[in-house]
């Protein structure tokens, strides 16, 4: 017998002996890798990735460098499709057939997009047609419909949403209006692509409310744009009932960079989708496409069971335990923070998830975009501070207004520490009567 | 191998490099057990002689990325903000200098080549969707073609009223000549019906069979017949041979990094040399870049791992650890897959699937004909059957007996199969030993492809045989149970699996059963 055709096995990760969950060390350490020096409370940009799942990937790495045909011909496929029908059960999807595993929310919108550009193209729909957006859509999307869709004869309105908002109701009202400027002039609503959390400012928006009101107005397609979604708020597929629903899974759920999966509900339409890098398996479904689109290093798609059991052995309530405590603490120190500085929440707690805007002292002069960046840089570079700002241009008539959010998150390695040293930098910015005018360009 | 001499010859026109980067003065160059070392993640006993498919990444270049995905890690808004467009762009200057282009700006970054045929494909959808270019307007490819930009072309091309000649790559294949004539040939097809050739896909080195074409030539023949635009697929070209886009003078040139750049996966690089027409090339992952320029665009098409891109300069270092830097690399790559190349055709009695110099680190060996390669089913069970049984990895192709039965023949009928072997600093003589070897054995066997299982059928291959063994085995019941152990654990590890599965090549049924007589 050859022993050179077996695979020598490689050594998994010791489980650790778990009597009870995850100790406040053993998360700092599994988030050691952080800089120490920052107030990290930017994990929505971003995300993070625990030490014990990067352990996991650069194990499938290493497996794809030892023997690539063999990990090709053998590992990739079975792989992938373990991850995928592990997310299926997460989001509730009726079939893992529904489920593609993509790079990230940027891909999947590309993907959306691309088929309704086809549609136009091939005159199904009629130039002047509509897609619908919020006017809060992330840059990148905004980018792709434009790229897409306008690019092929659609006509593209931005729902206008209130900021700060108060209710739901505020953001349905918005919307409906929308729909019927989309309807004049005897034109339909092709496509209406909806944040489930936008990202700035941030709220979570009630989608499942929205997609109702699509249906009922006849919309065609409804593009659920749920970057922040899975980890952070519910992710039902079955009670959001969209047509297309893609969420990261590095932002809050704790993967390595980068992977995001992309929902497709079965229908005649769905047959249309299609990755843009087109390979062999072009023609077999996005779920097979996505999985081969030449060669690269898949490990970030191959690490979602090991994430699960992170998650679920680990922390008590899996991962709904943390997102409610991260929701609980982000308020709890939202409303710290606001109380500090004498501002507000930019939305109430039941339109957060585990970020939350808030406002900045009025004094501190935030007047444009390009201030609310410099601010940025330098709380990141003179108080080791990361967080995003956001800047709400003041309306008709209003004075003195609050025109700078902040939007901090609250992730399982993140302490009251970090807050209180983002308070404390605030208070000695307005103690020394700083503005952003004096910033250097 | 380890004799040969670390002088590498200027012999070969794909190596002559006019702007050599001036190399360190180093005291010594990377010994063969730093060599060992630097690949040692490889599995042992696997003859990796199919660097073409996969590539290769030494262990210093894996470092140097791990450290890049640290500093993400550590704090990612400060990474991306102040960290990740300056090192891309010092990847792409680095690529820019390799490859003898004019402007940084001409060079981008995406995963691979199969991202580029996307980018290059779309734009030309575009054009036909957009009028710009008409119903009988052709795009001109290679009938081998890698499969994946067949596909784009599907994809974008066809649905928007674009058609496509194929011109037949002859094979084996002789001169360059023989496929210059073919192309002219594509080339009057495509413009019989009066309408244009808009596109022209050349691989620099096709996949299979593999064969350096000259693209020069045929580009100089394109932009003689009003050829719209030229793309050239060099995704085997980096490392393997010279790329200068200059003296190339293609619109859109990509090639891989990973494969014989030594980067890890995975990185190419798309370079688009004309400004007309690069103002309207965009990556499909549409991000808050687009509209400024396809290089800045691939530089951020949202959240990932952007550390392959990031280690350009690391792989500099590491190559120019040898003597003659890429150049030496490639010329003894070249220069010892061609020994062994003409090593195993003397062993096999077949021939070379081309003249050496229409090699580079790949070169295509006739099978012996006795094999009966008959078909591509045929090809990948070899493939398999090499890689499980013989811990040889290396890729099978298929061509099909000419008309007129005028292929290459042996003396026991038509050659129809061929390795693609390759060679890469990693390699040593032993691996082509072996594969030399396992083919003689085959023979010796009297094995034919046909009889190879595919590797799902193996399970019932192995029950099969561990019935009879245990019908002729009831006699001798002190014998059974450890026969049925391992029929059982033929379905429960891998390993098991394989013994089983090896057990019935090597020792025939009828010689257990003797040795179970003879007990």
């Amino acid at each position: 017998m050859r022993t050179t055709s077996m695979v020598t096995p490689l050594p998994i990760p010791k489980k650790p002996k778990i009597s009870s969950f995850i100790t406040q060390s053993e998360i700092q350490s599994e988030f050691s890798h952080h800089d120490p020096a920052v107030a990290r409370i930017n994990n929505g940009s971003f995300g993070c990735c625990p030490a014990s799942i990067i352990e996991a990937q650069q194990i499938w790495q290493l497996k794809f460098l030892r023997q690539p045909d063999h990990f090709y011909v053998n590992e990739l496929k079975k792989g992938i499709l373990r991850s995928r029908t592990i997310i299926k059960d997460l989001v509730h999807a009726e079939h893992v057939d529904e489920i593609s595993i993509v790079d990230n929310a940027t891909t999947a919108a590309a993907i959306v997009l691309q088929q309704t550009a086809w549609a136009f193209k091939e005159g199904k729909f009629e130039k002047g047609d509509v897609a619908v957006m919020l006017h809060y859509a992330y840059g990148s999307v905004k980018k792709s419909i434009e790229a897409y869709v306008s690019r092929s004869g659609g006509k593209v309105i931005e729902v206008q949403l209130p900021f700060p908002v108060n209710s739901n109701d505020e953001i349905i009202s918005e919307f409906r209006r929308a729909l019927e400027r989309g309807k004049a002039d005897g034109k339909r609503v092709r496509l209406a692509v909806i944040d489930h959390i936008t990202s700035m400012p941030c709220v979570v928006i009630p989608v499942k409310e929205l997609v109702q009101i699509c249906r009922e107005e006849g919309v065609d397609q409804v593009f659920v744009d749920a970057a922040h979604g899975i980890g952070c708020t519910d992710v039902n597929m079955k009670e959001i009932g969209a047509d297309f629903y893609t969420s990261n899974l590095h932002k809050w759920l704790f993967c390595p960079p980068s992977i995001a999966f992309l929902y497709c509900r079965k229908s005649a339409k769905s047959s249309d989708l299609h990755h843009p890098v087109v390979s062999h398996e072009y023609g077999n479904g996005l779920a097979v496409e996505s999985a081969w689109i030449g060669t690269r290093d898949y490990s970030a798609q191959l690490v979602v069971p090991s994430v699960l059991e992170f998650v679920n052995n680990r922390f008590e309530g899996g991962i709904e335990g943390i997102k409610k405590r991260n929701h609980d603490t982000v308020v709890e120190m939202g409303e710290m923070l606001a109380k500090a500085w004498e501002t507000h929440l930019g939305s109430p707690p039941y339109m957060c998830a585990s970020m939350i805007m808030v406002g900045l002292p009025a004094c501190l002069g935030i007047n444009s975009e390009s201030d609310t960046m410099k601010l940025r840089a330098h709380f990141r570079e003179n108080f080791g501070v990361e967080v995003p700002l956001y800047y709400r241009a003041p309306k008709d008539g209003e004075v003195g207004s609050v025109t700078g959010y902040a939007r901090i998150s609250h992730q399982v390695y993140n302490k009251v520490n970090d807050y209180d040293k983002f308070r404390d930098a605030v208070s000695q910015l307005v103690g020394n009567r700083f503005t952003c005018t004096l910033l250097s360009k | 191998m380890e004799e040969d001499p670390r002088n590498g010859k200027a012999t070969h026109h794909h190596y002559h490099h006019p702007h050599t980067p001036k190399k360190p003065r180093l005291i010594q160059f990377i010994s063969e057990p730093e060599i060992r070392q630097e690949f040692s993640h490889h599995q042992s006993g696997v003859a990796r002689i199919n660097n073409g498919s996969f590539g290769s990444c030494p262990g210093s270049v894996l470092d140097a990325q791990k450290k890049w995905q640290l500093r993400f890690l550590q704090q990612p808004d400060d990474f991306c903000f102040n960290t990740l467009k300056k090192g891309i762009l010092e990847s792409r200057t680095v690529i820019k200098n390799l490859i003898n282009a004019d402007n940084v700006d001409d060079v981008s970054l995406v995963d691979n080549a199969t991202t580029a045929a996307a980018i290059v494909l779309q734009h030309i959808g575009r054009q036909f969707a957009e009028g710009k270019f008409q119903k009988n307007d052709t795009v001109i490819m290679f009938h081998c073609a890698y499969q994946a930009v067949k596909k784009s072309i599907q994809a974008y091309v066809t649905p928007v009223g674009g058609s496509v000649i194929q011109v037949q790559l002859p094979f084996p294949v002789n001169s360059n000549e023989e496929i210059i004539r073919e192309f002219r040939k594509g080339l009057e097809r495509g413009k019989a019906n009066g309408g244009r050739v808009r596109l022209a896909i050349l691989d620099h080195i096709t996949s299979m069979p593999s064969v350096v074409i000259p693209v020069c030539e045929l580009i100089k023949i394109c932009r003689e017949e009003c050829v719209d635009q030229v793309f050239v697929d060099g995704a085997h070209a980096i490392g393997s041979v010279l790329v200068d886009v200059k003296e190339i003078g293609a619109d859109f040139y990509v090639s891989n990094l990973y494969k014989w750049f030594f980067s890890p996966p995975s990185v190419a690089f798309l370079y688009c040399g004309n400004s007309g027409i690069k103002c309207d090339v965009h990556h499909p992952v549409v991000s808050h870049e687009y509209g400024n320029g396809l290089p800045t665009e691939s530089a951020w098409v949202g959240a990932r791992d952007y550390s392959p891109q990031l280690v350009v300069p690391s792989i500099l270092e590491f190559v120019n650890r040898f003597e003659g830097g890429i150049q030496g690399i490639m010329e003894r790559n070249h220069d010892q897959v061609v020994k062994m190349g003409k090593m195993l055709a003397e062993s096999w009695g077949t021939n070379l699937g081309s003249p050496p110099e229409m090699c580079a680190s790949m070169i295509m060996v006739g099978l012996p004909a006795r094999l009966c390669v008959t078909s591509e089913d045929d090809a990948i069970r070899l493939r398999s059957h090499l890689r499980v049984y013989h811990g040889i990895e290396v890729p099978v192709y298929y061509q099909a007996m000419k008309k007129g039965d005028s292929g290459p023949k042996d003396k026991d009928g038509c050659i129809t199969g061929y390795v693609r072997i390759s060679h890469q600093v990693y390699n040593t003589a032993e691996d082509y030993f072996k594969l030399r070897d396992a083919i003689n054995q085959l023979l010796e066997d009297h094995n034919v492809c046909k009889m190879l299982p595919l590797e799902q059928k193996r399970y019932v291959y192995s029950l099969f045989y561990a019935f009879s063994c245990e019908i002729f085995c009831t006699k001798h019941q002190h014998l059974f149970h450890p026969f049925l152990s391992f029929f059982v654990l033929s379905f429960t590890t891998e390993s098991s699996r394989k013994f089983v599965g090896s057990l019935r090549f090597h020792i025939k049924t009828r010689v257990i059963c003797s040795l179970v007589t003879k007990k």
